[in-house]
């Protein structure tokens, strides 16, 4: 991307901060003159290096989760201007390219906050042993070559894989709420990532041996009747799955497998 | 703790879908088939057997347009009227309304609407489905007290709608005044296109997300092609909306009157005529 950004600038960073799991939220400013390339990851190092707010206040130096810095893990995913995603990719050239221009961050708000602007995502990966995320196999002896998977399939399944948990679909989702009494998870609204997986893992010749528990899970209270068709997580998913196709798909095999059982459940 | 989910956690899926569906089949199949008989107050116009059986003083009195529109208009409401059952038909939507409207309300008091930050189109309607949801429980509520069962709060006038002087009554009903619009047939006629507006956008995009949530449509190109098909559905539906209320708002209310009363006098003459050769005929057995 060909920037033009002011070399030598000072970008102000506002930075939501937080002491403590319930504790009260409150921000922070600071100025940084961003090193060549920077991204927000980069900057958040330089604050921490010298946390000095722009009044001259010396406080505690900021505190955020971060991993890959390669947008592959999802870890530094935070609300950047209003808007959620990762801050490794989010470059300062492209945010504030002139002199005094603001960078607002934030925590995901429908996380726990730790402190700052690191959020607890446990319930993301709860929400994947709900709809059982994984293929079932014994591994106590040689099971021999598994089923033929068609080449099709594979390349509808091969960008549903891509998903790395990073929780931007929810934070975007009008219908996936800040839910941080663990006793209520179960029945609170799954959100597109888990969906998409269940699609994922039906699609599996092996996988699919778990496809009845999955769509039981997808038609309980919580699952995919909860879906508002917003459709906000396409929009916001940083590898493009097609979440909204994930909906439509699994949307389809709940219809048949709820018709299904009430014609054969015992 | 080993205790049984209640009655709407374990019904949830079941409850959501019939939520879907009772916006589609009762309560859209009859909003389509309301704006159909409504609008022929505007499109009766064209409709040559509108004036039929009026004495041809009144057609010339009140001029050819008008009688078709009106003439057309009371025979459909007459129709309706006569439907044998009606009371359960009635009592069947309102029950899905009811059931609609309150399941609705809980639902999109579980969101939380966010369409500050983004400001995505599929978002916005999302956001205005919740909104025209309320706003269609209010109008249908008003619509329904005060022209079907004759409450007289919050009317511009006490005059109640009766389908025997069905154009004249409505066209009372909204504009307050023989002619023109008081202030308070300004306040209802602006309520009635607010509403009736929100009742089709609500019914037009419903019918798009209940495809997804069906799973009729999965790809992006699908749901693209039938929001295209809802989108044009929608556009005819508002134009049928917006033309009953414009017909109800340009018709001239007495000449409205001269037409109903003179097709009621043919009608109860038409139905002494068979009464008499009826009665001739048994005679004669």
């Amino acid at each position: 991307m060909a920037t033009k950004a002011a070399p030598n600038r000072t970008v102000r960073f506002r930075i939501k901060r937080c002491d403590g799991p319930g504790k009260p939220s409150y921000w922070h400013e600071f100025d940084v003159v961003p090193e060549k390339n920077a991204n927000v990851i980069s900057c958040l190092k330089q604050i921490a290096e010298h946390p000095v707010t722009a009044s001259g206040q010396k406080v505690s130096p900021p505190v955020w989760d971060s991993g890959c810095l390669e947008e592959v893990c999802g870890a530094c995913t935070m609300v950047v201007n209003g808007k959620v995603r990762q801050t490794c990719t989010c470059l300062v050239d492209v945010y504030a390219p002139n002199n005094g221009d603001t960078i607002t961050l934030e925590p995901m708000s429908k996380f726990p906050v730790v402190r700052d602007l690191w959020v607890d995502r446990q319930r993301l990966f709860h929400n994947l042993t709900r709809i059982k995320g994984w293929v079932p196999i014994d591994n106590t002896y040689a099971l021999g070559p598994g089923p033929k998977e068609s080449p099709e399939k594979q390349q509808v399944r091969y960008k549903l894989s891509e998903c790395m948990s990073c929780g931007c679909c929810l934070e975007a989702c009008p219908q996936f709420q800040l839910e941080t009494n663990e006793s209520k998870w179960d029945d609170a609204f799954i959100g597109a990532n888990a969906i998409s997986q269940v699609r994922y893992f039906n699609e599996h010749q092996t996988g699919k041996q778990l496809k009845s528990d999955r769509l039981d899970t997808m038609s309980e209270k919580g699952g995919i009747s909860d879906c508002g068709n917003a459709q906000n997580c396409v929009k916001v998913c940083p590898k493009e799955i097609p979440l909204t196709e994930s909906i439509g798909a699994v949307g389809r095999a709940v219809t048949i497998h709820s018709i299904a059982s009430f014609f054969s459940r015992k | 703790m080993g205790t049984e989910p209640g009655f709407f956690k374990r019904h949830h899926f079941l409850l959501r879908r019939l939520h879907s569906l009772s916006g589609i089949v009762p309560i859209g199949l009859f909003l389509v088939n309301h704006l159909l008989t409504n609008s022929t107050i505007a499109w009766g116009m064209i409709n040559s057997r509108g004036a039929e059986g009026l004495p041809p003083s009144v057609i010339e009195q009140v001029g050819q347009s008008t009688a078709m529109r009106v003439g057309t208009f009371q025979h459909e409401v007459g129709f309706i009227n006569n439907m044998p059952f009606l009371i359960l038909i009635e009592i069947a939507l309102w029950v899905s309304i009811a059931f609609h409207a309150i399941l609705g309300v809980y639902y999109a008091t579980s969101g939380s609407p966010n369409v500050k930050h983004y400001a995505y189109q599929d978002n916005w309607r999302y956001s205005l489905q919740r909104l025209t949801g309320y706003v269609a429980i209010l109008y249908i509520f008003y619509h329904v007290a005060t022209l079907r069962w004759g409450w007289t709060w919050l009317t511009p006038t006490d005059e109640p709608w009766t389908y025997e002087r069905a154009s004249s009554t409505l066209a009372m009903a909204l504009r307050g005044q023989m002619t023109g619009l008081s202030a308070g047939g300004m306040a209802v006629s602006l309520f009635y296109f607010i509403g009736i507006t929100a009742c089709v956008y609500h019914f037009a995009n419903g019918l798009w997300t209940a495809a997804i949530s069906w799973g009729l449509t999965v790809s992006e190109s699908a749901q693209k092609r039938w929001g295209y098909v809802c989108t044009g559905f929608g556009a005819a539906l508002m134009l049928l909306a917006w033309a009953s209320l414009i017909g109800f708002l340009t018709i001239d209310i007495d000449d409205a009157r001269q037409v109903e009363m003179s097709k009621h006098a043919t009608t109860a003459a038409t139905d002494q005529n068979a009464l008499v050769e009826h009665l001739a005929a048994a005679e004669t057995e």
